[in-house]
């Protein structure tokens, strides 16, 4: 029976102990405690639903990225395509150009060596000319000087008339 | 998306299945306990004839006049109540004990003394002895000047000593709060990701099965908050004793959670803090339940009396729960261990041969007390929590 006898000290200490252990673990205890693991939780839920989030995001742009490569190397290709095409057309006419060019330089050189020949043809003649009248004048200066041979030579000629 | 979920212990689940773990432990605990005490308590009403009949004479003549009849009774009884002072240990025939002080309120005047002046019941000092028998056996009485007589004509002695058991509470209660203390140190709000080491990583599980297994669970996912302290506080208190007085050492070795007064106060505390937060719905519900005949409480109010009642036993049942648990282990670990001396007064040699046997018990009883310890506070926190969970109803109607 003196074991079901709640005793006033006991009772009296055990509230005065327990109070203040309630009391002192509530603010200096539990209050961080709690606190910390709530936090924790919040976080671990926000940090979990950023996750899954950003992970839909990445599969989005994943795909918008191999959209974006697909279209690029295509238009890369187009581009290779057209540039090869342009070089080839660019080299064609530069080449049409050159051999237009060279045909025109080729018609104009023609026409300048006629010309040369021409101008060298004609100072050929003249001083040919002026060289041989030079000549007939020296000789017939050199013919008139002697006048007995060409006495005789006239008198040649005239023989000569005579037996026609 | 449902990979992530799995990753996460499936709580609804697991929930039931730690519920109906407890539930048949406690079940098979109680009916263990039941059986093993049961007839420890039938020998109350006679007396304990057949334990007592077991006497030892001393042949030569002692030079003090000590009582050498071993009474395993008085041993365990003596054992699970409170006393005046701590027995640490024997040397020889020697016994070193811890004189606590004894404080007394007699005729508004106080008395302030050693419990060594009581002599382990042998001595009376200022008119003071302890009363060996009746309702206040090892408490202090006013004896007659014979110092052992009750006297008839006394008035009530109040008794506010610090004894063993008081000591024990002011020793938990002092390494609960160091305990948390230094926990709730370790913890940074700014830094929640820690992963916990030594104290914390011990106790941080049994924080979050108290928040999610009691609280959450008897309460509800909003009103919990406000009650987790409390529930907290109870629970560690009630564990660190029960486990404290598995220890046979000082400090440990004190009867606290199977005291009486103590599981008192606490159910005492529950109750008071149930009332204190208890909603309109509640007391709507208590004084004038809604959906019944109002013959059920006018002009005889039976209904409101009914539930008086049971919010009356509520924290009774808890208080005796506790208390008859706790006891009943001691009792068993103490009958195991006195029962080698028992037959060892019928023949040395019969105390020698069960003593293997008794060892083999007492060891599964400590492991069996250890479950125990975690299971008592883990109920206690749980009625405590079904009853605020009660006094906060949702007001559906």
């Amino acid at each position: 029976m003196e074991l079901l006898m709640p005793g006033l000290g006991l009772v009296f200490w055990m509230t005065i102990a327990f109070g203040i252990v309630l009391y002192v673990l509530k603010k200096y205890a539990w209050g961080t405690i709690l606190e910390v693991l709530y936090e924790r939780e919040r976080q671990l839920a926000r940090s979990l639903s950023n996750a899954r989030r950003i992970e839909q995001e990445m599969a989005g742009l994943e795909e918008l990225k191999m959209v974006k490569v697909a279209d690029v190397e295509k238009q890369c290709e187009e581009l290779k395509a057209r540039a090869r095409l342009e070089a080839e057309q660019i080299i064609e006419q530069a080449r049409e150009t050159a051999r237009e060019e060279a045909k025109i330089i080729a018609g104009k050189t023609d026409e300048l060596v006629a010309a040369y020949k021409r101008a060298a043809l004609r100072e050929i003649k003249g001083q040919l000319s002026s060289l041989s009248l030079d000549m007939a004048e020296k000789i017939m200066q050199e013919e008139f000087s002697d006048r007995e041979r060409n006495a005789r030579y006239v008198g040649k000629l005239l023989d000569k008339v005579d037996h026609n | 998306m449902d990979d992530h979920r799995t990753g996460w212990p499936n709580s609804s689940s697991g929930h039931q299945y730690l519920r109906t773990c407890y539930l048949k432990c406690a079940c098979i605990l109680f009916s263990l306990n039941l059986l093993t005490v049961l007839p420890l308590l039938a020998n109350d009403g006679r007396d304990a004839q057949s334990i007592d009949g077991i006497t030892i004479e001393v042949e030569e003549p002692m030079p003090k006049a000590v009582e050498s009849t071993f009474n395993a009774r008085k041993v365990i009884v003596d054992h699970v109540l409170d006393s005046y002072d701590w027995h640490l240990f024997d040397i020889g025939e020697t016994a070193f004990s811890l004189h606590l002080p004894v404080i007394l309120f007699y005729e508004g005047r106080l008395f302030v003394f050693s419990s060594r002046r009581f002599d382990h019941g042998y001595a009376s000092f200022k008119g003071f002895g302890l009363a060996s028998d009746g309702p206040k056996k090892g408490r202090a009485i006013r004896v007659l000047d014979d110092g052992k007589t009750p006297d008839p004509e006394a008035s009530a002695v109040y008794d506010f000593s610090i004894t063993k058991t008081v000591l024990a509470v002011f020793i938990s209660s002092a390494l609960l709060c160091l305990i948390f203390i230094s926990i709730a140190r370790r913890y940074r709000k700014d830094e929640v990701f820690i992963i916990p080491k030594g104290l914390p990583a011990f106790f941080e599980p049994i924080i979050l099965f108290v928040r999610d297994h009691v609280a959450i669970l008897a309460i509800g996912q909003e009103k919990h908050k406000r009650f987790m302290p409390y529930l907290l506080t109870v629970f560690f208190f009630i564990f660190l004793n029960n486990l404290m007085g598995l220890v046979p050492v000082f400090p440990g070795g004190a009867n606290v959670t199977g005291n009486i007064s103590v599981t008192f106060v606490l159910a005492m505390f529950t109750f008071f803090a149930t009332h204190y937060y208890a909603n309109r719905t509640y007391w709507r519900h208590m004084f004038n339940m809604p959906g019944v005949p109002f013959f059920l409480k006018f002009p005889i109010p039976i209904l409101p009396l009914i539930e008086v009642v049971g919010a009356l036993i509520k924290p009774f049942v808890l208080m005796i729960r506790l208390f008859a648990n706790i006891t009943a282990g001691h009792m068993v670990i103490l009958s195991l261990t006195t029962l080698i001396f028992v037959l060892g007064m019928v023949s040395i040699y019969l105390g020698f041969a069960i003593s293997p046997i008794t060892l083999v018990f007492l060891v599964f009883l400590n492991f069996l007390k250890i479950l125990v310890s975690f299971l008592q506070a883990y109920i206690f926190t749980l009625f405590s929590a079904f009853f605020f969970g009660m006094a906060v109803p949702d007001a559906h109607d």
